[in-house]
């Protein structure tokens, strides 16, 4: 069988991969991506650890599915707030998004 | 090890059924090509405009929408499930959350964001 | 540890949570049946609703000190107290937001208030890990709406923009520590952590790392440095009410919750000295990053902004005494922000309603225009700034006294040497309102309903002085549950 470690190590990358796409990426709709990614990793974080430490626990296929709808939740209020923000600006670039500066 | 066999065999007669018609129909047909097939169908009218163009932004409302309403099923799912089991106050909660889903899909049809503009 | 999932006396501990949830409802309801030019009754609705909650907010304390549903959260009298404190705001705000003439509140504007609340509500009364990443999002997404509001103003759309990616990223952060809570150790109720944390099961290093993952989710709440920069972008392109709202209620929610977690779990770590000075260190680099920017900011809001994050520092400053005495602190501290943070909003709106900006200049002159106006800004910035005999002051002495007395001189030492700094923009707006303006000045007219919010908030910031015993002591014995 696979070791544990190989799932959080995978689900860890994942979970970088998705920051940095959130913080590296120019376009909304890609760092929105980098978001999912990164709920998507925890939520094989907690699989993993529900199937190989305490399988008989309720709670953490609860927790993954709460996780799911709570990802979706995100996606649909950031879809929304980029549909604003395109229709306002004609555009997805964050590089544009300059007027708050401090 | 004979269940694989089974859907192997299967697969196999399916590939077959599924490929036989076009290749036959490509052997038997006559062949007569001329400029007008070769066009580009759309609907029978010509095509317009560039085809890579952006979808409408009202476009992802309807997805967001869907989004919502079709992942909030997922927290329905366990609870169908285990219905059989339930006490009674969990069968009321998921009747007050249908409820509240019922009332977000009422509200959004009587705002009119469910007719294409 | 085996807790009742439900029983029907449980219901009577989310009673705030539940009444805002109907109010919310039935503010969309209300919004689609009501003709345009009615719209503006809605306000009165919304405030009418806040108001009924905060009333019917004693009742989610049960009697005694309890864990509901399964220990997802607790009934206590600080849940109360808050539960109260954030109900009172969204009154306070609903009226204010009636009164920019900028923002035209709908129904879905009041009902995301509304989810706000519960979500807040919840972060102070979650007992468990699941309830608070929950109560943390609920809160959080209707935030982010709430500042995108106003979707013809460029700022406003990208305020929202920015605090939904920043938030986002936060709570994920976090959302991946509980995971590793609640897989090593298979529990994810607060007292279950708390045991195998203490009993040394599990090894300091992972209680450590772990903190820090969560500390990202809280601290962003908090706008805690390093998680600081998006809130001057956010306070600044938000509608003024939304940001009178968010500068005063998530961030309390954060500190409460964050307290919750270090006292109740990592308190109980054989070697928590390192996480307080850790907490401490950040404490006063929030303070002294929020006050070196804010002295040199030109608009007001964005003064206010910076000095928000200030006033998070020190709140933080008694979070790190982690005893009966820096929850009261805290807890005092929080309410006296809350309304005096309101009332310096609540001027703000209505100056610049006339001007058309949020620049310190506008207030030149504004004790010609309306003296009770600038006294109401006299009141307020005192109150922030720490001047007795005003609330603010009282908050800070109990602050910095259980700070002390739990060893922390040299925070203390670094809060009071900010405070004096702070005091020179704090002043500095108060003596704009009072210089004369050199061309003549039209008056400025209080609307009813920001008249009601600032007799509420000034009374709130006096009588917090004159009643600064039986408060104290009120929150004090709600305190003492915790430890």
């Amino acid at each position: 069988m696979v070791p544990l470690s190989w799932y959080l190590l995978l689900a860890a990358a994942l979970f970088a991969i998705g920051l940095y796409a959130v913080m590296a990426r120019r376009n909304l709709i890609g760092m929105l991506m980098g978001l999912e990614l990164m709920l998507n990793a925890i939520n094989l974080n907690l699989i993993a650890f529900w199937r190989y430490l305490s399988p008989a626990t309720v709670r953490f296929r609860v927790l993954a599915i709460i996780v799911l709808v709570v990802a979706a939740g995100e996606a649909a209020v950031g879809l929304a707030l980029i549909v604003a923000v395109f229709r306002l600006r004609e555009t997805e670039n964050v590089d544009e998004l300059n007027l708050l500066r401090w | 090890m004979s269940q694989y066999a089974l859907i192997g065999v299967y697969l196999i007669i399916a590939l077959i059924f599924g490929v036989a018609p076009p290749l036959l129909a490509w052997f038997l047909s006559p062949k007569k090509p001329n400029p007008y097939k070769g066009e580009v169908y759309e609907s029978g009218i010509k095509t317009f405009g560039p085809t890579w163009i952006r979808f409408k932004p009202q476009y992802y409302l309807f997805a967001l929408a869907f989004l919502v309403f079709d992942v909030e099923a997922a927290l329905l799912l366990p609870w169908a499930v285990a219905y059989l089991w339930l006490p009674l106050y969990a069968v009321i909660e998921a009747v007050i959350f249908i409820l509240i889903l019922v009332f977000g899909l009422v509200y959004v049809w009587r705002r009119g964001w469910l007719t294409w503009m | 540890m085996e807790q009742e999932i439900f029983q029907l006396s449980y219901l009577q501990a989310i009673v705030p949570e539940l009444l805002l949830l109907v109010v919310g409802l039935l503010l969309l309801g209300v919004d689609l049946v009501l003709p345009e030019a009615r719209k503006r009754e809605l306000s009165v609705w919304a405030a009418a609703g806040f108001a009924i909650v905060a009333l019917a907010s004693p009742l989610a304390y049960l009697g005694e000190p309890q864990f509901v549903f399964g220990g997802m959260i607790g009934s206590e009298p600080l849940n109360a107290i808050f539960a109260f404190i954030f109900a009172m705001a969204a009154f306070l705000v609903a009226l204010l937001s009636r009164d920019d003439e900028r923002l035209e509140p709908s129904g879905v504007y009041y009902a995301l208030i509304a989810f706000a609340v519960i979500g807040m509500d919840l972060m102070v009364a979650a007992t468990d890990f699941i309830m608070l990443y929950l109560a943390l999002e609920l809160t959080g997404l209707s935030l982010y709406l709430l500042s995108a509001y106003d979707r013809r103003s460029r700022f406003s759309v990208e305020a929202g923009m920015k605090y939904f990616f920043y938030g986002s990223v936060a709570s994920a952060v976090m959302l991946y520590g509980i995971t590793f809570i609640a897989g090593l150790t298979g529990q994810t109720l607060y007292l279950g952590v708390r045991y195998l944390f203490a009993s040394a099961v599990m090894p300091a290093w992972f209680g450590m790392g772990v903190l820090v993952l969560i500390l990202a989710g809280v601290g962003f709440k908090v706008a805690m440095v390093p998680l600081h920069t998006w809130a001057p972008d956010v306070y600044e392109g938000a509608p003024t009410p939304v940001t009178a709202f968010l500068s005063v209620t998530s961030k309390a929610a954060g500190v409460m919750a964050l307290m919750r977690l270090l006292v109740w779990i990592w308190g109980s770590l054989p070697s928590h000295a390192e996480m307080t000075s850790l907490i401490a260190a950040l404490a006063i680099v929030t303070i002294t990053l929020g006050n070196l920017f804010a002295l040199r900011q030109k608009s007001f809001k964005r003064l206010l902004a910076y000095s928000s994050i200030t006033q998070a520092g020190y709140v933080l400053v008694g979070v790190t005494a982690l005893s009966p005495m820096g929850l009261t602190a805290v807890g005092f501290y929080l309410a006296i922000y809350a309304v005096t943070n309101i009332a310096a909003f609540t001027v703000l709106v209505l100056v610049s309603n006339r001007s058309g900006s949020d620049w310190l200049r506008d207030f030149v002159g504004l004790q010609q225009r309306s003296p009770a106006l600038a006294l109401a800004l006299l009141v307020a910035l005192l109150s922030l700034g720490g001047v007795p005999p005003f609330a603010g002051f009282v908050g800070k002495i109990l602050l910095f006294a259980a700070a002390l007395k739990s060893g922390f001189v040299w925070l203390v030492g670094a809060a009071l040497a900010n405070v004096l700094i702070s005091l020179y923009y704090y002043l500095n707006a108060v003596r704009m309102a009072y210089t004369r303006a050199e061309e003549p000045v039209e008056p400025l007219s209080i609307p009813v309903a920001s008249r009601w919010v600032l007799v509420i908030a000034t009374a709130g910031i006096i009588l917090g002085t004159i009643l600064a015993y039986p408060l104290y002591h009120l929150l004090e014995r709600a305190a003492m549950v915790w430890f």
